[in-house]
């Protein structure tokens, strides 16, 4: 369907997976509620912060359909 | 890759196989369902259960959020993307599920406005740059993807996006876990947790599994080491005349879960009285929709939607599969009229439908061999 993996393709569909992607904070939009974030392949997205907030650039989250469900892995 | 590499080796891998096996009493068999489509894909991608004793089977349970979608709601929504001046936005595995006279994604080639998102936020952007069209986002999903929309849907409003509006298919976990649990062709020992669903619901809605049904339960990851460490936990718990909530997946599942996201869901959906699960049929306060409040973005109210009801293909056992009570090579039309290029059932569309998960790696028509 696509080979942009940061859409869905026919392999493997992150959304409908219920797939959690780790992402790091690149930058923050703390007015808009919104951060860009880099996966570790190098893809970049807008996501939603409410859910983890406060975040700092840096930070990893794990992002599922748009928004960061949790904070990355603790040790 | 941190947190990745260390839950994939092979070593630790043999080792936890062999606690297993030390733990399975020979002549009993048992019954272990991942209630996640995340796991069912995880488990034939590494090859999980050729680790397995022969006598410990795995179920795969109804967590896959494409393969739950009944047909009806597809044709709902082929209707809305026909709609005057309509962009319909999905997610991508959901273009391809079959409703009665073809999928979204025959729909567009018929000229329909249907784009691929991947995230509510996406179709949001879209109707922010066609403010002369509708914008119709289908949200799918379990509670791991319900906040997105939820946030999605209150961002609309703060910035007063008024040709957004979402045709809501949400569901829940627990109602589908205890219509399994009562149904009475289905034996299970335990059940796999779902990873992301938990990171937003928590623990605690688990816990009526082994209160009131006597079953293990340990939540995990989606790493294969993740995955083998469940089974050895309820397997563990079996053996000790255990039964309770264990949660393996700790480094991102904390015990209630995330709040706010459980506010924000409370505030922008409520239950729906029933709702039709693909194979399972109606089940009481599984589904949601949009709560009053948040009315204006609900394409349900704001467009005529037909509802409409559809039979499964009588060819299609994507019920049972779902159900966990055949495997899905067993299934009449597995691998030959049902294959994922043109799917008859959703179990086939979405790569963590246990059918395509089979298909993909190579499980035609076999029990699994003795190791």
């Amino acid at each position: 369907m696509t080979d942009n993996p940061m859409v869905c393709g026919t392999d493997h569909c992150i959304t409908c997976g219920d797939d959690a992607d780790p992402m790091t904070v690149l930058a923050l939009d703390s007015v808009r509620g919104l951060a860009l974030c880099v996966a570790e392949d190098g893809r970049r997205m807008s996501v939603e912060t409410a859910l983890v907030e406060p975040l700092e650039v840096g930070d990893v989250v794990l992002v599922h359909a748009g928004a960061a469900i949790a904070r990355g892995a603790a040790a | 890759m941190k947190y990745v590499d260390e839950f994939r080796d092979a070593e630790l891998g043999r080792a936890l196989a062999g606690e297993i096996l030390s733990l399975v009493e020979p002549g009993r068999h048992y019954k272990v369902m991942e209630v996640c489509g995340g796991h069912t894909h995880s488990i034939y991608k590494y090859g999980v259960d050729d680790l397995l004793p022969a006598n410990v089977e795995l179920v795969h349970g109804p967590g896959c959020p494409v393969c739950v979608v009944p047909m009806g709601r597809v044709d709902d929504g082929i209707a809305l993307a026909h709609g005057e001046g309509v962009i319909f936005t999905c997610f991508g595995d959901m273009m391809r599920v079959p409703g009665s006279d073809g999928s979204l994604l025959d729909a567009k080639a018929d000229g329909a406005d249907v784009r691929m998102v991947y995230s509510p936020l996406d179709a949001l952007r879209i109707a922010k740059q066609n403010p002369d069209r509708e914008v119709v986002f289908f949200a799918i999903g379990f509670e791991t993807t319900a906040p997105s929309t939820a946030l999605t849907l209150k961002r609309a409003r703060a910035e007063g996006v008024e040709n957004f509006s979402c045709m809501c298919s949400h569901v829940t976990i627990v109602p589908p876990l205890r219509a399994l649990l009562e149904s009475p062709d289905l034996r299970l020992d335990g059940f796999i947790g779902p990873g992301h669903v938990s990171t937003i619901v928590g623990a605690r809605p688990f816990e009526f599994i082994p209160a009131d049904y006597g079953k293990p339960v340990a939540i995990a990851g989606f790493e294969p080491l993740d995955i083998l460490q469940a089974i050895l936990i309820i397997l563990r718990q079996l053996a000790q005349g255990r039964c309770e909530v264990e949660n393996q997946y700790k480094r991102v599942v904390p015990y209630e879960g995330n709040l706010r996201a459980l506010e924000v869901m409370a505030e922008v959906f409520e239950l729906r009285p029933h709702f039709e699960w693909r194979g399972l049929g109606f089940i009481s306060h599984s589904g949601l929709r949009i709560s009053p409040t948040y009315a204006e973005f609900d394409a349900e109210r704001r467009f005529s939607v037909p509802g409409v009801r559809v039979a499964d293909p009588k060819a299609c056992q994507c019920g049972e599969v779902l159900k966990g009570v055949i495997k899905p090579w067993e299934c009449k039309v597995f691998g030959t009229a049902c294959t994922p290029e043109r799917p008859i059932g959703t179990c086939m569309v979405s790569s963590e439908g246990a059918c395509a998960a089979y298909y993909n790696y190579g499980r035609f028509a076999r029990e699994r061999e003795v190791v």
